[in-house]
């Protein structure tokens, strides 16, 4: 896939390295007390530099402000004040985003006009500007309450750090629990620490990493190696970019723990190829590991030593599975294999291998360094620690969002995300990338964690969660996701590569005005076979969009059986019609309609004039008293049994 | 066309089957259990499918070929091992005390799914549609948007790369995968040797032969005669690949030559004094 993101890669990032080799682990504790012992900038602007901020004009403004610093004569760091980009604030709505410290307050929705106020103003004057706060009632950041419930442990450092600089990660204590490691613990209690702390696999599935690193401390076989996987290819997630981007150095070190505990001598972080970014941060960050002594040729003196190598994926949403992964860094086309020896046991080059997600990776240190018991005082039992989510979709409040595991998916939608804006209701929420699950809104006591999740036919998977309104239709939102997983097939099984487009031949007719009777029965057979017969990970969940859907959601492809689409969102399969007791005549449908088709002035209700409507759904849109909705269709089937 | 040999004997067994199948290390050698209840007792790693057809039991496969590794693609050979589905012609018989079943209504089930697919692609290859009729999996015309005659097995590809060269891949994803040479056009590496089309299970890749000439991928290729005979067997090209590790010599001239031979060395067993005068 050719790279359409168009991100500037190379923002300011400082200082990469330390100018130096570490000799062992008490010079690396005398460079953290002499770093942490600097006097801190007086006051310093955070800019926000993850995915959502760039894309919505970040480095624009952060230019600006830093001519804007020149202007006033503030060189670099003169005064104790500073201006720095930094890993991912959260809130991607309000960007791009600036956070000042020591103030704490957040700034958001920023243009490049705005730069010259920020600095005079606030960096300068100290001064709020209140007409910049991200949350008008809210200008302090911790107030906003997209980030009370928010526990955030992965992403620490962000809005602390300059992202991959060393300096800056070891003075926020980086690289403390790989002193420990080397100084007191010793390969085997660093790998009990991480056997013990329950941590499990933040890459969907949630199995045990201590399972998969005691596989792999007695698998037999040597080199042994280590993968990380930042193959982050589901549509709306960006944890993990934001993760490798914002805060590289904690992969890594977690990977350097993970090579010291199980004597692994070589590892790989596998990234995205879209993500040429996050390419360019691990491989900066690395290299200023390696230069330190922290990565490579006998780490902190100590003897040991781990090569670390960043590879650029193979562009196909398949190389995620892990298989298909350790092929397509072989060389081969990434594929999967049938899996009955474990990677553990036979993996890359069919030697023993360990991979995980990049997040399970940056867990490792923090676990580490704080010890299992410290691990699982966060979250819920059997499902410790915290995970990122990315909130997308239909709420107030988009963004990344860290919580405790076990946290409820309403205070999730509501409490950080600000539930459903323009007065529509909550429909559903789809979680775990394209192969999880569609839940509906009795769903939103649900604790977030791997096991409640999958119990209700969802998945946690990477973490990313959509949230639909009552004008998004389901059997649309299923048929969407299994034309992706049937574009991203990968053609090597036959139940995925012939099966999915039965599937979406099936969703689209009922989306289309095509429908069948019995389509639902048969979708949801076809559905479960897939499940059961597919080769890999990816093709037996592939199914789960329509099984989650037609689980919670069967009354709607009965409809759709009978050409009604209820969220109006299906084009001719529902006529809109406005209910004159709910209609408070603000005109709104009336602005929105293309076709002039609604007809009622001043006070009275507004109507549709059926001849005229397109039935292109904007008036529903449009309202925000419910007024307008969705009727079915005249003469179809079912029409007068509404 | 003829129905290519399904049980080949098992020469140049690929790593991939090796892999598949390979024993742990330090385990007893063999593994007892049942198959449809039939008590067994195999060699450690030895798959589900070729423990089940030692004892007769038929389990219909496609991807699969004896001599080349297996990919478990198709899914046609799915059977029942502990409640679960497991892909016959890779699942190793690794432990005592399996139980697995070929026949299962889970299994049945999943087969005649896996047929009814493929019947889709390959309507009017003979051995799907007997398989189609046999199971009751008739293809619906709704789903036959491309019923091109191939079912993506990749025999083709595995066959070609088991002969040397390589010269054909699987190309694309998803719905849209399909056998080629390089960059779609005929392929620049292929000998003529028709690995690919006597291993393909529905016949699908077409070639002609004149008494001198063959045409396979849009390539032809002349058939050189046997030095011995006349008899055009191999092309040029399948001569000059396999260099001088080959004999020009066709297979029955071939086989005359290697009985002289084995004639001579008999000799020298019973007097080896004579039989180095000769």
């Amino acid at each position: 896939m050719p790279n359409t993101q168009n991100i500037p890669c190379s923002p300011p990032e400082g200082p990469a390295g330390i100018g130096r080799r570490l000799a062992g682990p008490e010079d690396l504790r005398a460079l953290r007390l002499e770093l942490s012992a600097r006097p801190r900038p007086k006051r310093r602007l955070w800019a926000c530099g993850g995915p959502g901020c760039l894309a919505s004009g970040a480095l624009e403004v952060f230019r600006a402000v830093e001519a804007a610093c020149r202007a006033k004569g503030l060189e670099e760091g003169s005064a104790g004040l500073r201006a720095d980009l930094t890993g991912c604030l959260g809130l991607c709505e309000r960007g791009p985003l600036l956070e000042i410290e020591p103030e704490g307050w957040l700034y958001g929705g920023l243009k490049p006009e705005d730069a010259e106020e920020i600095v005079e103003e606030t960096l300068i004057g100290g001064r709020l500007v209140p007409r910049l706060a991200a949350d008008p009632k809210h200008p302090l950041k911790d107030g906003i309450p997209f980030y009370l419930p928010q526990k955030r442990l992965i992403m620490a450092r962000f809005g602390r750090s300059r992202p991959g600089c060393l300096e800056d990660y070891l003075a926020a204590g980086g690289y403390g629990a790989l002193e420990l490691s080397v100084t007191e613990l010793g390969p085997e209690e660093t790998f009990r620490r991480v056997e013990r702390s329950g941590l499990r696999g933040r890459g969907g599935g949630g199995f045990p990493a201590g399972r998969k690193w005691r596989a792999l401390k007695e698998a037999s076989g040597s080199p042994r190696y280590l993968i990380a996987n930042g193959d982050e290819g589901d549509p709306g997630a960006f944890m993990n970019r934001a993760l490798m981007e914002g805060d590289p150095l904690s992969v890594i070190e977690g990977m350097t723990l993970g090579a010291y505990a199980l004597g692994a001598e070589e590892g790989f972080v596998y990234v995205r190829h879209e993500y040429p970014l996050s390419v360019e941060r691990l491989s900066a960050a690395a290299a200023a590991a390696e230069a330190a002594g922290l990565l490579g040729e006998d780490i902190l003196g100590g003897g040991f030593s781990f090569r670390l190598r960043i590879v650029e994926g193979g562009g196909a949403f398949v190389c995620g599975e892990s298989t298909a992964l350790t092929a397509s860094i072989e060389g081969r086309e990434g594929q999967p294999r049938v899996k009955y020896v474990r990677t553990t046991e036979s993996g890359l080059w069919e030697r023993p291998t360990l991979l995980q997600n990049v997040e399970s990776w940056a867990n490792v240190p923090l676990i580490v360094k704080n010890g299992p018991d410290w691990f699982q005082a966060t979250g819920s039992p059997g499902n410790p620690g915290t995970k990122v989510f990315s909130l997308v979709g239909k709420v107030r409040r988009t963004g990344l969002v860290e919580l405790p595991l076990g946290t409820s998916v309403g205070a999730l939608v509501n409490d950080a995300g600000g539930g459903v804006p323009k007065g529509r209701r909550f429909k559903a929420v789809q979680s775990g990338g394209p192969s999880g699950g569609c839940l509906p809104e009795s769903c939103l006591d649900l604790p977030l964690d791997f096991d409640a999740l999958t119990a209700a036919g969802a998945m946690m998977g990477s973490g990313g969660l959509i949230v639909m309104d009552d004008l998004s239709c389901l059997v649309d939102a299923a048929r969407y996701f299994t034309a992706f997983l049937s574009e991203e097939s990968c053609g090597k099984c036959a139940p995925c590569r012939e099966g999915l487009p039965v599937l979406l031949t099936v969703l689209a007719d009922l989306t289309e005005g095509r429908g069948r009777p019995g389509d639902a029965d048969f979708l949801e057979s076809q559905a479960r076979l897939l499940g059961a017969t597919a080769l890999c990970g990816l093709g037996k969940s592939a199914a789960n969009p329509v099984l989650s859907t037609l689980r919670h959601f069967r009354e709607e492809y009965l409809e759709h059986e009978r050409g009604f689409c209820r969220a109006g969102h299906c084009r001719g399969m529902y006529l809109p019609e406005v209910d004159a007791g709910a209609c408070r005549a603000c005109g709104a449908c009336q602005k929105a309609c293309p076709a002039s088709a609604i007809a009622g002035r001043g006070k009275e209700p507004r109507r549709v004039e059926r001849g005229k409507c397109v039935t292109c759904g904007a008036c529903l849109a449009a309202c925000r008293f419910g007024a307008a909705r969705a009727a079915r269709p005249e003469g179809g089937p079912d029409a007068g049994t509404a | 066309m003829p129905e290519p040999p399904e049980r080949s004997p098992a020469r140049g067994r690929g790593p991939g089957g090796e892999r598949a199948a390979s024993p742990p290390a330090a385990a007893a050698l063999t593994a007892s259990g049942t198959i449809d209840g039939i008590p067994v007792t195999v060699r450690r790693g030895t798959t589900l499918l070729s423990a089940a057809r030692e004892l007769g039991i038929d389990i219909p496969t496609l991807c699969h070929h004896e001599g080349l590794p297996p990919e478990g693609s198709c899914r046609l050979c799915l059977c029942e091992v502990k409640g679960q589905l497991a892909v016959s012609c890779m699942y190793p018989l690794a432990a005592d005390g399996f139980a697995a079943l070929t026949g299962s209504p889970a299994v049945m089930e999943a087969r005649r799914h896996v047929i009814w697919l493929l019947a889709a692609r390959a309507p009017k290859a003979p051995r799907i549609a007997r398989l189609a009729e046999e199971y009751g999996a008739r293809p619906d015309p709704r789903f036959m948007k491309d019923p091109d005659g191939c079912i993506r097995c990749g025999r083709c590809v595995r066959a070609c790369r088991a002969s040397g060269p390589e010269a054909i891949a699987l190309c694309g994803r998803g719905y849209g995968r399909f056998v080629t040479g390089p960059f779609g056009r005929p392929p620049e590496d292929c000998i003529g040797c028709l690995a690919c089309a006597l291993s393909c299970p529905v016949g699908k890749i077409a070639f002609s032969e004149r008494p001198d000439r063959r045409r396979i991928w849009e390539r032809d290729f002349e058939l050189a005669p046997c030095p011995e005979c006349g008899a055009r067997v191999f092309t040029r090209e399948q001569l000059a690949f396999h260099g001088a590790a080959a004999s020009a010599l066709c297979p029955s001239c071939r086989r005359r030559a290697m009985a002289g031979e084995l004639r001579k060395a008999a000799a020298f067993e019973a007097a080896p004094a004579l039989a180095r005068s000769l």
